[in-house]
């Protein structure tokens, strides 16, 4: 014959703090899991723009970041930036440089795209359109959100590469070709993934999308 | 002790990433922002600790008192100020380092120019008496880097009586007095003699602030005429 044990109060309680152990590391694996969760998406549809022909819309995985474009302050930067966003090449292209909480970079057209991404020579590819001169002489404010041509050591020689800053940077005001500034969805930039001990990111984020509103 | 010595191994796997945009951008540890509001955009930085760069780690240079940086900062940037933002890209000179004892390869210098990183640090501590025209003597090591096809030194030489000869380097030398000779016969200082753009730079120093002796003799007259008619090649309303 069995016999039926009664659970005793203390193993009730061990049993309804499993529980709650259970619910509450189920939820902080979801949570911790999605990334975006906190992160509002902006539809650039529902803002109005003064200038709806200067905005571009760069989809990342946590949403949309939505930039205005400069081009009373670097015309060539921002034409060169437009043709490539009008033929799509920025799509499905890296963020192969990050920095946390400082800057995102992306637009190597040649190593940096996602179904043939060169993690040897990730940051140095060209775009096929050649190099344009670096407009850095209009005063201009570096602040965060700020989105700027990318370029080697030399001056001249901006081509694809962006990058967004994450914070203030006074210092790159002279140095490199600003284009533009984030005027929403910031957030979503800082969720991009970076590492902690490298600036250049195996198994990055891509670019879902990058369009002008009105094409 | 193990214990420690397990904190201080974590403390170092686990740092992050530090973004120093600094260092990002002209490759010196260390620094910090004294000033970047100036018309002519100079950025000044200053050690905030002591750093050390170049070849086989060559070049070293500390940390100065805060009182000492801002008197040295007002007698530099008055100086610095006299070249304008236009000038001052063409030669490729924008981070002025401010730190103290700089040296390379274990000699004392007052500055090091370095035209490709757009940086010239200079030695706050660098004798009082000739502080100021070293400014400009380094800079015109900038000016020089950047245009070597402008100020020939073949052409410079040739200014000198037929039996001179410099030095094969700067450092490979003992002529390093600084005082200006009252009787030139060539050359301002007997640093003038050690090579050709130290010559160039001492020239160029002198006229920057207007040091020159009474009596200039031909040699130097036709220096002074080569550096003042290639500078403004580089920019016409270059004044001197």
């Amino acid at each position: 014959m069995i016999q039926k044990i009664k659970a005793s109060k203390s193993e009730k309680i061990i049993l309804i703090f499993i529980i709650c152990l259970a619910i509450f590391s189920l939820g902080s694996f979801l949570l911790i899991k999605d990334k975006c969760l906190f992160v509002k998406n902006y539809d650039p549809k529902k803002i109005k723009f003064d200038k709806p022909n200067n905005i571009a819309v760069l989809n990342v995985p946590c949403g949309n970041v939505i930039i205005e474009l400069y081009p009373e302050i670097s015309p060539n930067g921002v034409k060169r930036f437009i043709t490539l966003v009008k033929s799509k090449a920025y799509d499905d292209v890296a963020f192969h440089r990050v920095i946390k909480d400082a800057l995102v970079q992306a637009g190597d057209l040649e190593f940096g795209k996602k179904e043939n991404i060169n993690y040897g020579k990730i940051g140095t590819g060209k775009s096929g359109l050649g190099t344009i001169n670096s407009e850095v002489d209009a005063p201009f404010n570096f602040e965060k959100g700020s989105v700027a041509l990318a370029r080697t050591q030399k001056y001249n020689t901006e081509d694809s590469q962006f990058f967004i800053v994450l914070r203030d940077e006074p210092l790159y005001e002279t140095e490199y070709t600003p284009i533009g500034k984030v005027i929403y969805g910031l957030k979503a930039l800082e969720k991009i993934k970076y590492l902690d001990k490298s600036q250049y990111v195996l198994r990055p984020d891509y670019i879902n999308t990058l369009r002008m509103l009105i094409d | 002790m193990n214990l420690i010595r397990l904190i201080l191994i974590s403390l170092f796997i686990f740092t992050q990433l530090q973004a120093d945009t600094i260092y990002n951008l002209i490759k010196i540890p260390n620094l910090e922002i004294y000033e970047i509001n100036k018309s002519n955009k100079l950025r000044y930085l200053y050690a905030k600790q002591p750093f050390t760069i170049g070849i086989d780690n060559n070049i070293n240079c500390f940390n100065s008192e805060k009182k000492i940086l801002d008197e040295k900062y007002k007698i530099i940037q008055k100086n610095l100020d006299r070249y304008n933002q236009k000038f001052l890209k063409k030669i490729n000179l924008k981070y002025i380092v401010l730190c103290e004892d700089l040296s390379i390869s274990n000699i004392n210098t007052a500055g090091i120019p370095d035209n490709v990183m757009k940086t010239l640090i200079l030695d706050v501590k660098f004798n009082e008496k000739y502080f100021e025209r070293v400014i400009h003597h380094e800079v015109f090591h900038i000016i020089n880097d950047s245009f070597k096809e402008v100020f020939d030194e073949k052409v410079w030489s040739d200014f000198n009586v037929k039996d001179f000869k410099y030095a094969e380097c700067s450092t490979c030398t003992d002529k390093i007095g600084l005082d200006t000779y009252k009787k030139t016969e060539g050359f301002f200082t007997e640093y003038s003699r050690s090579t050709a753009s130290e010559d160039m730079a001492e020239v160029f120093s002198h006229l920057m602030i207007d040091s020159n002796p009474d009596n200039i003799d031909p040699i130097l007259e036709k220096k002074i005429q080569f550096i003042k008619n290639n500078l403004l090649k580089i920019d016409e309303n270059f004044i001197l």
